[in-house]
């Protein structure tokens, strides 16, 4: 009796989480979408801008770095 | 109301309430309902009468999902990597290793960069915290506390304070005193309650608020003075691993992924999930947002990682190589959102053009699961955290030439 029980419990949940779920992809899609170019393109814009300010794209001068390494270098 | 008098063929436990009464037996679309008379009253009153019923709302949601797929296929018009074909490709990067944090007895499992560029806390599977000089390599702090596998921590904005949890379903904030024979264990305060472990934690844009992921499916806002819960973020159906907070001021929104598969965009003030994306084929371990705060890229156990535009609203690019097949735990973004860095659990960790799609360098060094990256907030470092038990530190810099 108690599995029975517990299954129609469980079938006036799945009810409600299948309620949830079609209100969530009514709102989803319904929503305003981007064309991928666009989007890429405005990406792409982004890194450009901000390239030469990226230290670990362009890195940056040996005396600037505070990580630098004290004992003098050897050529390998 | 009353109750209309009618014949019952059969009694039982009424479908939807459960309670032993008469059963009217009535047919919605040709399924077959049993509700006892009162839940019959409540599904005609909660409109219902065009006649919901399981299979109904699983026929619609199937046809939303649909509808949805074909509409963010019209909007692929073309791929990421093609528009950046027009773009240089990249020079060798000299990324190297400059320091190695050693202190840790056992695996690092997360860490985390201060503002001010030079500190960084970390924690361990022993329970240990490590506040970390960047510069200096001293440990200023050393926190041990009494849960094991603290699997998340965060500097605050004001670098007073970190917070960190764990397999103790909670998620605690330590003020950071400069007293160094201060028990800071004793000073720690307990601020969110999970039901489950706390995977990930972030303060928002003060020290006031903290946000946290967690094993029991939820993550969740609170307040850091009174403990309250202030927003609960439900949707996932399985544990949430990660999270990340958009980098905008003004934005309240935050994206997380999980052991479902998906990675949700939260709204923080509602508790809505505005967006949903769902194209990992396991776990999703880590997400993070790219720079502008208009794309999100994320790494899996399926040994890829992903990257999402929000406004285009579907996946843009995938990383992933033939010879890269064991998952990837950790990403994060360059300055300038050009480079992903990823650490996967083959011990790499492998530098990604975002833009390509290609793989511009491979960094070793590490003896275990790289379990987190994360590049400094000025972009001139990058810290990885391993099971080995140790952190290195990577900078890029050109020799020049005098």
């Amino acid at each position: 009796m108690d599995n029975g029980m517990s299954s129609k419990t469980h079938n006036a949940n799945s009810i409600l989480l299948a309620r949830r779920t079609v209100l969530q992809l009514r709102t989803e899609a319904s929503r305003e979408r981007m064309k991928v170019s666009k989007a890429s393109a405005d990406l792409m814009n982004y890194c450009t801008e901000h390239a030469m300010a990226d230290p670990l794209l362009v890195g940056f001068p040996t005396s600037d770095n505070p990580f630098k390494d004290k004992k003098p270098c050897t050529i390998l | 109301m009353c109750d209309q008098t009618f014949v019952a063929a059969t009694f039982g436990p009424c479908e939807n309430c459960s309670t032993p009464s008469p059963l009217i037996n009535i047919y919605i679309k040709s399924e077959p309902i049993n509700y006892c008379s009162l839940c019959v009253e409540m599904m005609a009153c909660q409109g219902l009468q065009k006649g919901e019923s399981l299979v109904s709302l699983k026929r619609e949601s199937e046809s939303l999902k649909k509808k949805l797929e074909e509409e963010r296929k019209k909007l692929c018009d073309v791929e990421l990597n093609q528009v950046a074909e027009k773009i240089e490709v990249l020079g060798a990067l000299s990324i190297k290793t400059r320091r190695v944090l050693k202190g840790h007895g056992n695996k690092v499992l997360c860490m985390d960069w201060c503002k001010d560029k030079r500190r960084l806390v970390s924690s361990s599977q022993d329970g240990k915290l490590i506040v970390w000089d960047a510069f200096t390599l001293n440990k200023e702090h050393g926190v041990s506390l009494p849960c094991t596998w603290i699997m998340t921590c965060a500097y605050a904005p004001s670098g007073c304070a970190v917070a960190c949890g764990g397999l103790d379903n909670k998620c605690s904030v330590i003020p950071l005193s400069m007293d160094r024979n201060e028990n800071l264990a004793a000073k720690k305060k307990s601020v969110a309650m999970h039901t489950n472990y706390v995977s990930g934690c972030t303060f928002t844009n003060s020290d006031m608020q903290l946000l946290t992921s967690s094993g029991d499916g939820t993550c969740a806002l609170w307040d850091v003075e009174s403990g309250q819960l202030l927003q609960s973020f439900h949707g996932h159906t399985a544990d949430v691993l990660s999270l990340d907070l958009a980098p905008s001021e003004t934005g309240n929104t935050f994206v997380s992924g999980g052991c479902d598969m998906k990675a949700n965009v939260w709204d923080m003030r509602s508790g809505q999930n505005i967006q949903s994306f769902e194209s990992h084929e396991s776990d999703i371990n880590c997400v993070k947002y790219y720079p502008s705060g208009d794309a999100f890229a994320s790494a899996s156990d399926d040994a890829t990682c992903r990257f999402y535009d929000l406004r285009a609203d579907r996946e843009v690019a995938v990383y992933q190589k033939d010879s890269i097949v064991f998952g990837a735990s950790t990403v994060d973004f360059s300055l300038s959102g050009r480079l992903l860095f990823a650490g996967y659990n083959d011990y790499t960790i492998n530098v990604w053009d975002v833009l390509k799609g290609t793989r511009a360098s491979i960094l070793f060094g590490h003896e275990n699961r790289v379990s987190r990256v994360r590049v400094s907030p000025d972009g001139t470092a990058l810290c990885s955290a391993s099971w080995d038990n140790t952190l290195r530190w990577a900078t890029d810099f050109v020799t020049e030439n005098k």
